[in-house]
C-alpha cells in the first residue's frame, strides 16, 4: 500500500440551523474550502466519497443531490452511511482508495442538515420486531450504559460536567463551532435539564447544520501540493454485534473501541498513548463517553478517567489536549462529525489550526463511534511512514 | 441577467412511509411464544451463548443457530434510566408519553441483556442489581410489547 | 410473520441561494429561470447552484421559456402524462407535467408552461405544460 496523507481542509460555519443554503450549497462550502486549502483545481479530484446519513433528511442518494456540489460529476463516488462513524469511515475509504494506487487525490466530504428533518426519530427506525418497541434514542440509549459505566467505575456527575466545560469552552477558540458557551461553569451544566437519568441537556452534542471536507493525496502528489502533509499511519474500523443487550456493560468494556485502539496502536508503534499522542480528536457524544474513551483509548487505567479530567490533563495546556475543537459536544452534523474530527487533527499536524493549535503536534489521534457500538481509530503524524 | 430579490425559501412535504418486514423463522418462533406468555432465547452450540433476541446465527462465531433453551421471565436489573425527553415511536411516528423508565434486564437463562421499560411508581426502587420481573399485557398479539413492563420485586 | 409499520414524517427543506431565486420567479414573476455557467456556457434549468458538467457556481440567472419542445414522454395509469421539456432558452430538461389527453404527444411537440392562479414557490407553481407557443 502507498502512503497517504492529508493535504487540505475545509469546514463550513456550522449552526442549528443554516437556511441561507441547500444541501448541495452546504456541501460546497466545505468543497471548495479543502480544495482551496490543498492548494488544487476541481479537476485534480480523481474521485468522491460521501458521508451522510440519508434517512435523518429522509431523501433517498443524497449524493446524487449533493454530489455537484462535492465536484462528484463525472468522477468515481461513493457513499458511506454508519451513523457517527459515518465521517471517519469515509476518511478511511479514503484513504484506502489512494493508497490503493487506485486514485492520486481522493475528496472526502460529510455533511448533515438535521433542520431539515428527524435525527431522532430515523435513529429509532432500527429492528422493527424488537428495537422500535423498545429502544429510547440516543439519548436513552446512553443512559442505560452511563448508569452501569458509573457504577463500575466511580465516575460522577461533577466529572461529566468538567468534560462539558472543556468542550464548550474549547470551542470557543473555534470559529467554525456551532455552540459557543465560552463562560459556562460546571454548576450550570448540573444545573440543565435532565434528558434521562443521568444525562443533562448539557451533557449531550447538539444536533447542527454543518459539512467538513479533506483532500487525501497518494505520497508523490502529497508531496507535490503540500509542504507539511499529514500522515496517515493507522486507519482501523471495527463494528459490533447487533443489539444494545449483546453488548457486555456497553461503555465499560467497549470492546470495539479498545480492539480498534490496540490494532491502530500497534501499527503505529504507540505503547504509552498518553505520552506517545500530543493531540486527539475523539467522538464523544455525550460527556461520560469522553470519560469511557479516555479508559478505552490507554489514556489512563481503567478507573482513572475522572482524575483525567479533575486533573486537566486533558485540556488544552494538559499533557494531552483532547477537543481543541470543542468536539462533538460542541458541533454535530452527524455524516460531517468524523470528517471534522480527521480535519482537525489533521489541521494540528500541518499548524493550520489557529487560536485552536497545540503547539509542537507531531502525533495525532482521531476517532469515530457510531449506533451501539461501531468504532474507527485512526493515527496522523507529521512524519511520512 | 434577472436579480429577484434575495428570499431564502424553503418546501415542505410531509412522507406517509409503511413498510412491511419478514420475521424469519427465529423471530416468528420468538414472537409467537410471547404471544402464549413464555421466552425462548436461541443457543449456539459452538460457544453455548444464549441469545434474547433470538437469531438466526451466531455473529461472533458465524455459524447457523436452530438451538432453544426456556427463559426465565424473572431477572437482574444491569442498568435503568428514566428518560424525559419525548421521543417518536418508530413503529408509529406518535410521540411517546414521557417520562417512562428504561433498563437493561439480565433474564434467568439468557447470556444477553433485555432492554425494556420499567415501571417507575417507585424510582427509589431502581438499583443495579434489582430482581425484576415481566409485567404480561392480557392481550397479548406476539410482540415485544405483550411485556408491558418489568418492575422490581420486594 | 409478517410486521407491518406506518409513520409519517414532515420534512423541511432550505432551497438555497439560487433554488430559492428559482422558485420567487415563479410565484412572484411567473418567469422560469435557467442558470448560465460562465465556464461551458450551458444555462440549466430548473436554475441550481452548480454546473452539472463543470462543478462551477453559477449565479447568472436567466430567463427560459415559457415556451418548450417536448423531448420524450410517458403516460402513467391513474396519474397522468409526464415530459422532459427543453425550454427556449435552456440547454437541459425539465421533468414536468403534461396537459391534455394521454396518447397524443410525440418528440417535438411544442409546449407553453401554464402557470397555477395561486403560487406558493414550488415547483407545481406550474401546473404543466400544454401544447401550443408562447
Amino acid at each position: 500500500m502507498r502512503p497517504v496523507a492529508v493535504i487540505g481542509t475545509g469546514q463550513t460555519k456550522h449552526a442549528k440551523a443554516r437556511l441561507d443554503v441547500s444541501q448541495p450549497e452546504l456541501v460546497r462550502e466545505a468543497a471548495s474550502a479543502a480544495l482551496e486549502d490543498a492548494g488544487i483545481r476541481p479537476q485534480d479530484v480523481d474521485a468522491v466519497v460521501i458521508s451522510n446519513m440519508e434517512l435523518f433528511e429522509g431523501r433517498a442518494f443524497p449524493e446524487l443531490w449533493v454530489g455537484e456540489g462535492a465536484f462528484a460529476a463525472g468522477k468515481p463516488c461513493l457513499k458511506v452511511a454508519t451513523g457517527g462513524t459515518s465521517g471517519t469511515s469515509a476518511c478511511i475509504a479514503g484513504f484506502h482508495q489512494a493508497a490503493s494506487g487506485a486514485f492520486d487525490i481522493v475528496l472526502v466530504v460529510g455533511f448533515e442538515k438535521h433542520s431539515e428533518g428527524h435525527t431522532q426519530t430515523g435513529m429509532a427506525l432500527t429492528d422493527p420486531f424488537w428495537d422500535r418497541a423498545v429502544a429510547s434514542g440516543a439519548v436513552g440509549n446512553f443512559a442505560l450504559s452511563i448508569s452501569q459505566y458509573m457504577s463500575a467505575r466511580g465516575v460522577t456527575e461533577q466529572h461529566a460536567a468538567m468534560v462539558a466545560v472543556k468542550a464548550r469552552r474549547n470551542a470557543a477558540n473555534n470559529p467554525h463551532a456551532h455552540l459557543q458557551m465560552p463562560d459556562l461553569t460546571v454548576e450550570q451544566v448540573l444545573e440543565s435539564r435532565m434528558l434521562a437519568h443521568p444525562v443533562r441537556l448539557l451533557d449531550m452534542c447538539p444536533q447542527s447544520d454543518g459539512a467538513a471536507a479533506i483532500v487525501v493525496a497518494s505520497g508523490n502528489a502529497a508531496r507535490r501540493h503540500c509542504r507539511q502533509p499529514a500522515w496517515v499511519h493507522a486507519a482501523v474500523t471495527r463494528h459490533d454485534q447487533p443489539y444494545l443487550g449483546d453488548l457486555d456493560r456497553r461503555l465499560v468494556t467497549m470492546r470495539a473501541l479498545r480492539d480498534a485502539a490496540r490494532a491502530a496502536y500497534s501499527e503505529a508503534a504507540i505503547t504509552r498513548p498518553l505520552a506517545d499522542i500530543d493531540v486527539a480528536e475523539i467522538y464523544e457524544p455525550v460527556t461520560y463517553a469522553e470519560l469511557a474513551w479516555y479508559e478505552a483509548l490507554g489514556f489512563c487505567e481503567d478507573g482513572n478517567a475522572g482524575r483525567l479530567i479533575e486533573e486537566g490533563v486533558t485540556g488544552m495546556d494538559g499533557e494531552l489536549p483532547v477537543n481543541p475543537s470543542g468536539g462533538v459536544l460542541s458541533t454535530n452534523p452527524v455524516g460531517a462529525s468524523g470528517v471534522i474530527r480527521v480535519a482537525e487533527i489533521s489541521a494540528q499536524l500541518m499548524g493550520r489550526a489557529g487560536s485552536r493549535q497545540v503547539p509542537g503536534v507531531r502525533t495525532a489521534l482521531a476517532t469515530g463511534y457510531g449506533v451501539y457500538a461501531w468504532s474507527d481509530v485512526i493515527v496522523m503524524r507529521t512524519e511520512k511512514p | 441577467m434577472i436579480d429577484p430579490t434575495d428570499e431564502p425559501l424553503s418546501v415542505s412535504l410531509d412522507m406517509d412511509l409503511t413498510w412491511r418486514y419478514a420475521a424469519g423463522d427465529a423471530m416468528t418462533r420468538f414472537l409467537e411464544d410471547v404471544g402464549r406468555g413464555r421466552l425462548e432465547a436461541s443457543r449456539c452450540d459452538v460457544c453455548g451463548r444464549r441469545y434474547l433476541p433470538p437469531r438466526p446465527f451466531c455473529g461472533m462465531c458465524r455459524v447457523r443457530i436452530d438451538g432453544w433453551v426456556a427463559v426465565e421471565d424473572t431477572g437482574v436489573l444491569e442498568a435503568w434510566t428514566v428518560v424525559h425527553l419525548p421521543i417518536r415511536d418508530g413503529r408509529t411516528g406518535e410521540m411517546r408519553p414521557s417520562p417512562y423508565g428504561m433498563g437493561l434486564i439480565h433474564l434467568d437463562g439468557a447470556d444477553t441483556s433485555l432492554n425494556h421499560y420499567l415501571d417507575t411508581a417507585e424510582p427509589e426502587r431502581l438499583t443495579i442489581g434489582a430482581r425484576v420481573r415481566a409485567v404480561w399485557r392480557r392481550d397479548r398479539r406476539g410482540a415485544m410489547d405483550d411485556i408491558l413492563h418489568f418492575e422490581v420485586l420486594s | 410473520m409478517i410486521v407491518q409499520g406506518s409513520i409519517r414524517l414532515s420534512f423541511t427543506y432550505a432551497a438555497g441561494r439560487i433554488g430559492s431565486r428559482f422558485l420567487v420567479g415563479l410565484r412572484d414573476s411567473r418567469v422560469i429561470l435557467g442558470a448560465h455557467c460562465s465556464r461551458c456556457a450551458l444555462v440549466v434549468c430548473p436554475a441550481r447552484a452548480f454546473c452539472p458538467v463543470c462543478s462551477t457556481g453559477m449565479d447568472d440567472l436567466r430567463e427560459v421559456g415559457p415556451g418548450g419542445t417536448v423531448e420524450v414522454w410517458s403516460t402513467v395509469p391513474g396519474r397522468g402524462t409526464y415530459g422532459m421539456i427543453r425550454l427556449d432558452g435552456a440547454d437541459t430538461a425539465l421533468v414536468h407535467r403534461l396537459l391534455g389527453d394521454a396518447g397524443l404527444w410525440e418528440p417535438g411537440a411544442r409546449v407553453v408552461a401554464r402557470f397555477a392562479a395561486k403560487r406558493i414557490g414550488s415547483i407545481t407553481d406550474i401546473e404543466g405544460f400544454e401544447r401550443g407557443e408562447p
